[in-house]
């Protein structure tokens, strides 16, 4: 019940070990192409226009990410010019991460030279820092210290036979073991809300998810679209899903059956361990930032697959520092991207495993993984952009 | 030939789940507790599509993980697919709440 991780001074454990360089910009990118082991983020959003309480959940990500315990050290540079909201300034930034004990730098063009002479001092800074990061040692550590998030996508029916409990069961473990697991995508617990709200650990924590269906819910109804044309998705619909009911009783599967301590919004770090619902939207470039910014050490995807192509590329990037692990438990899918995909639970559809079986070794996985042992997606440099889950409109 | 397989969720269910391509006519085995339940599908069932284990008439609830996925939206037969043709789900119907509205 333990795995070698990175020992952080505010007492968290970290699976990996980067120098993040952020937010998005030239400056960001121009370090994390020259200096290895350091990880950016792209964006197509920086906040311009934005009300203040989407800027504050942008500052809310960029802070968590740097305050992951993946993270060895931060370098915050001060954004495009013209951006120069309160809640997005470098310096604020830099003092919320710094205060998790991290080293973080600030490079700001305006001081050191214009976007040039930033570039070059973040270069210099880069390789030091990674450089002394690579000085820390894995160590045996319980698992108490994995947090985990996880989303259910391009769900079939094998999702919710095999797919989803498979990650109840690891979810379970890691919640007895003291650990923390989140799972969330909101819409796609509408059908199915009283039985998540039946497992919360407090009368509030059931009203509060009770409430959060509802808004989407209400949203989904002011829309005047059927909804059966948008969610359950067309690859749901090939792979077998009817309805959204039947598409979210299927993917509770993979919260286990551990109480649920509490609702979090995008990107808010829990405030003990424990299973929590995460009020998110279920896109993957927008769920997985927002796991890792919560503080998740090792993120999961698992697939339905619902007949995709043969030699399928499936790639993962957008969890950012979090290893980000496939699975699925679709025979045609895992025949199709083998290559890509860390852990099968087809095998319980086939009779040749039990749940339980399949269980233990998608635990086994995770703590070879969370050890060390590369995600299947960290073979590849590619990079998806992160689209930050903000609700409210823009002006 | 033996018989193809699909998965029953919940004991309440009226809908399971084939995990092997079934074809009309071919017979089912699904594993419960104890026994096993079988019937003749009367059409195609795709791996991982519903086979229906009961008549179902229009406007009954349909059941998986003994839980409501949605209602018939026409009279269907045991022993066949049940899928968007037949089955519609009564949730977040933007569409429904707009012709309430008018």
């Amino acid at each position: 019940m333990s795995f070698l991780g990175y020992v952080r001074s505010d007492g968290s454990v970290g699976t990996r070990n980067y120098v993040l360089v952020i937010p998005q910009g030239i400056i960001a990118k121009s370090v994390c192409d020259f200096v290895a082991g350091t990880k950016g983020i792209l964006t197509v959003d920086h906040g311009s226009g934005r009300t203040a309480n989407d800027r504050e959940q942008i500052a809310r990500l960029l802070i968590g990410l740097g305050k992951n315990p993946n993270v060895a050290s931060v370098i915050v540079h001060a954004a495009s010019p013209g951006v120069g909201y309160p809640e997005l300034r470098a310096e604020r930034l830099a003092d919320e991460i710094a205060a998790s004990g991290k080293r973080v730098e600030v490079l700001d063009p305006a001081t050191d030279g214009g976007t040039y002479g930033a570039i070059v001092k973040g270069i210099q800074l880069a390789r030091l820092m990674v450089h002394e990061a690579s000085k820390l040692r894995r160590v045996e550590v319980g698992d108490e210290h994995l947090c985990l998030g996880v989303k259910c996508g391009y769900s079939d029916t094998t999702s919710g036979i095999a797919g989803n409990p498979a990650v109840g069961y690891l979810y379970d473990k890691i919640v007895a073991a003291g650990g923390t697991a989140m799972f969330g995508e909101t819409t796609e617990i509408i059908g199915a809300e009283q039985a998540v709200a039946r497992r919360a650990a407090t009368p509030e924590v059931a009203r509060a998810i009770l409430d959060a269906v509802a808004v989407v819910e209400e949203k989904a109804k002011a829309s005047g679209q059927d909804i059966r044309t948008v969610n359950p998705v067309p690859s749901n619909i090939k792979g077998g899903i009817s309805s959204l009911e039947e598409k979210s009783l299927g993917a509770i599967h993979k919260a286990g059956t551990a109480p649920i301590r509490g609702v979090l919004g995008y990107a808010e770090r829990p405030a003990g361990k424990g299973l929590y619902f995460v009020d998110n939207w279920m896109g993957h470039l927008s769920i997985f930032a927002g796991y890792a910014a919560a503080g998740a050490n090792l993120v999961l995807f698992q697939l339905g697959g619902g007949g995709v192509a043969g030699r399928t590329l499936l790639e993962g990037s957008p969890s950012v520092v979090a290893p980000f692990l496939w699975a699925t438990a679709n025979p045609k899918t895992y025949a199709a991207a083998q290559d890509s995909i860390d852990f099968y639970s087809g095998t319980v559809i086939e009779g040749s495993e039990t749940p339980e079986e399949a269980g233990e070794r998608f635990y086994r996985t995770v703590i070879e993984v969370a050890s060390g042992t590369l995600a299947r997606s960290e073979t590849l440099y590619y990079t998806e952009p992160i689209d930050m889950y903000l609700q409210e409109p823009r002006f | 030939m033996p018989a193809k397989r699909a998965l029953i969720m919940h004991p309440t269910d009226n809908v399971a789940t084939a995990v092997e391509e079934i074809q009309g006519g071919e017979e089912v085995a699904i594993p419960v507790v104890g026994t096993a339940l079988t019937l003749c599908a009367i059409e195609a069932i795709p791996f991982g599509f519903k086979i229906a284990l009961q008549e179902i008439p229009r406007g009954q609830i349909i059941r998986k993980y003994g839980e409501t996925i949605g209602k018939a939206s026409r009279p269907i037969a045991k022993g066949a697919l049940v899928h968007i043709h037949n089955l519609e789900g009564t949730r977040a119907r933007g569409d429904l709440a707009k012709k309430e509205d008018a």
